[in-house]
């Protein structure tokens, strides 16, 4: 036998022996948790109805039971935070919104993920963490970083993107087609559409959200940043509040005028009541997260299946889409973490990101996205493939005081704009002062 | 035999116990949060003092004020709609007829619901797109409103559900209190001449004023506290508009983590409506009745 033939005979032998080994390995790594009850807590979002018919599989797999606390999205938090800071809290797995976390990093509330995926006990050799798109992975799981909430420096892994979200713009192609309109690649051409769809079609012309607090400050930076606008200057560790510059003045402007020309209410809609509108054909465009893409395809919720098109976001002086959503992370009081990482990992595992969007939910990694099968059932994904490219994982400054920033000042300025009640400049100008106050009492060089 | 003078504590020490455990203690606590800077997920030992700094911040934030405001209009607006229409219905309802007995019964059912399915319901019927209010108005010729974006109409709204799903609380401490009215007194002035509004003004109504006060009472300390549906209705918006004080500080507590602060606007709501209370108590003294 030549030395070839024998290294390639050697080689092929190892990998065939290596085969029951690799399959046992999985279910080895599974065995010593048959049995356990983990505790998730979940938000009533679409991402995670779909993943709760995932969940049986995942137990047939390996023993491993799961109970879910189900509450509504933004109430999380408080139930999080009182559980994570017990000595021994009920959740063992938790999915948190992207601007929570460094919040709770602060507090040391979470467990690093790095020594997870490195214990060869309890980690999936396939798993490919390069895979996940990385502005999901950086700006929903990273803390660290010069601002503190990105790559950089000391960055660490403590959360994994599921439910993670960027946004798109979604039409009725009915619309379009029977008023010879022009689908919009740039803010003004999606402005000038404001007026003549409501004008010619008189229906909405851009739904979206506006109620007082985080849905309508979410609403603005959906149009600040492709504006060119930013909430922070950020230099050498100090914010400097540059929201009220001449790109957030028409950021807020703009947003005046799609509640001008929008379904009737905006400035009372939450998440939920902006995507009704467009479901129910109040409204001729959606520009806002891709959680649409589920509820747009289900019939028993959206009377215009078969009727909506997807482009990316818009440009301003920039492409610049949103990050955001959200992410499991492992609390540092779980009573069962090593197996609450194989539940996270299997969960956002190739094959579960798939089976995810089939049921409904938001793909997290480029390559199903970029799946031919999966774009043959989701058309929606060729335009995302596009999409994640603009993606701006700096989209809003995701400090520990952004939801004080939020509620205290923005939420309530920019609200008050919308309602007529004061112009965008006074608006924005008038919440500096009080923007200031809450960093420098968080100890913030403002 | 003379009891004990001892005894009385045996019998209400326990209770007693478990008001100071159930009560009491929040009390302190909520008070003692006032004095410290804590954000919930970080232990005790890590809050630090701050003495009157948050008091003194809660006197100078305009929002303290303008929430306050809203929080005053709200309570008069409400609670007087709802004592005069669960006066009026229980005037109209205490009749023993078969059929008054059917109607009392629906008029409670509102009380009943949890006020976080009151706000829900009512949040769809204020819809600007498929509420059942902009229906109706376009029924009958008027125009629709987008009720829950304008800061009037969304006033309106949060007065519109506190009223339905609280009359009925009203209505029933009415009933019981006009069932209890001496029916003698009655048939004496029906012989004199009465007319009903006579009967029920000048008889009726003060035989049964100590419980009216207790109930106006009731309402007022309920309707500082209100937050559930307020939340779900509107989460304090347009704008500022309907944040109450009850909201503000949740959102004090529970959105921007200053627990602290969010105690200490707490002690000033507490010291608002216990004025407020002695107020109430004093010009009506529902014992009067009682010691007379």
């Amino acid at each position: 036998m030549q030395r070839r033939e024998f290294v390639k005979l050697a080689g092929l032998s190892v990998f065939a022996a290596g085969l029951p080994i690799s399959s046992s390995h999985a279910q080895d790594r599974f065995a010593k948790y048959k049995g356990t009850s983990l505790v998730l807590s979940i938000p009533s979002h679409p991402h995670y109805e779909a993943m709760i018919r995932l969940l049986p599989q995942f137990t047939a797999l390996t023993g491993i039971k799961v109970e879910l606390d189900k509450m509504q999205m933004l109430r999380m938090r408080d139930k999080q935070l009182l559980e994570m800071s017990k000595p021994q809290g009920d959740y063992d797995l938790i999915s948190y919104i992207a601007t929570w976390k460094t919040e709770y990093v602060d507090k040391n509330l979470l467990r690093e993920l790095a020594p997870f995926f490195k214990n060869p006990q309890l980690s999936d050799t396939g798993y490919d963490m390069a895979d996940m798109v990385p502005a999901y992975v950086e700006n929903i799981g990273l803390v660290g970083g010069e601002k503190g909430y990105l790559s950089g420096p000391g960055a660490r892994l403590y959360g994994v993107p599921y439910g993670a979200e960027t946004s798109i713009l979604a039409y009725r192609r009915d619309v379009f087609s029977q008023y010879d309109l022009k689908v919009p690649q740039t803010y003004d051409e999606l402005h000038k559409l404001l007026y003549v769809i409501k004008d010619k079609a008189r229906i909405g012309a851009l739904t979206s959200r506006g109620q007082a607090g985080h849905q309508c400050l979410q609403a603005w930076l959906l149009h600040l940043n492709p504006l060119g606008g930013k909430v922070f200057d950020y230099k050498s560790g100090v914010f400097s509040p540059v929201f009220n510059d001449d790109n957030g003045v028409k950021a807020l402007r703009f947003l005046q005028d799609v509640v001008q020309t929008g379904p009737v209410g905006i400035p009372s809609y939450g998440q939920g009541e902006m995507m009704t509108a467009f479901l129910e054909g109040q409204a001729a465009m959606y520009l806002d997260a891709t959680a649409i893409f589920g509820p747009v395809r289900d019939k028993t919720r959206s009377r215009i299946s078969d009727k909506v098109g997807y482009v990316v976001h818009p440009k301003g002086s920039r492409y610049s889409s949103e990050a955001g959503g959200l992410g499991l992370a492992i609390p540092r009081n779980s009573k069962n973490a090593e197996a609450a990482f194989l539940l996270l990992q299997w969960l956002t595992s190739k094959e579960q990101d798939k089976a995810v969007c089939r049921a409904g939910g938001s793909p997290s990694r480029v390559s199903t996205i970029a799946d031919p099968a999966m774009t043959r059932q989701f058309p929606e994904f060729a335009v995302l493939r596009e999409q994640i490219k603009y993606i701006d994982p700096d989209w809003r400054p995701m400090i520990p005081v952004w939801d004080a920033i939020v509620d205290q000042a923005l939420g309530v300025g920019i609200s008050n704009a919308l309602i007529g009640a004061s112009s965008p400049a006074a608006a924005l100008n008038g919440e500096i002062p009080k923007v200031l106050e809450i960093m420098r009492s968080a100890g913030y060089k403002a | 035999m003379r009891t004990p003078s001892w005894v009385p504590l045996v019998y209400v020490g326990p209770a007693a116990a478990v008001m100071a455990a159930a009560c009491l203690y929040p009390l302190i606590s909520g008070i003692q949060l006032g004095f410290f800077d804590w954000s919930m997920g970080t232990p005790w030992a890590d809050a630090h003092w701050v003495g009157l700094r948050h008091f003194r911040t809660a006197f100078a934030d305009p929002a303290v004020w303008s929430s306050l405001r809203v929080t005053l209009l709200f309570a008069f607006v409400c609670v007087t709609a709802e004592m005069s229409l669960g006066i009026a219905l229980a005037l109209l309802l205490e009749a023993p007829a078969r059929a008054m007995a059917f109607f009392r019964s629906m008029f409670i059912l509102p009380m009943m619901i949890a006020p976080i399915a009151v706000g829900l319901t009512w949040r769809y019927l204020f819809d600007a797109q498929f509420g059942f209010v902009n229906a109706i108005l376009q029924h009958v010729g008027m125009a629709p409103h987008a009720w829950l974006a304008d800061p009037s109409l969304s006033f309106i709204a949060i007065v519109v559900s506190d009223i339905w799903q609280w009359t009925p609380f009203v209505l029933i401490m009415m009933l019981a209190a006009l069932a209890s009215v001496d029916g003698s007194v009655l048939e004496a002035s029906r012989i004199d001449g009465a007319t009903w509004w006579q009967m029920t003004w000048r008889v009726k109504l003060p035989m049964v004023a100590h419980v009216i006060a207790i109930t106006l009472l009731m309402r007022v300390i309920d309707a500082f506290r209100v937050l559930e549906v307020i939340y779900i209705l509107t989460f304090g918006g347009p704008g500022d508009a309907t944040e109450i004080l009850s909201l503000h500080i949740y959102k004090a507590a529970f959105v921007s983590q200053n627990l602290g602060s969010a105690a200490a606007i707490s002690v000033l709501l507490l010291a608002v409506v216990a004025l407020l209370s002695c107020v109430a108590l004093r010009f009506s003294n529902p014992l009067k009745q009682e010691k007379m």
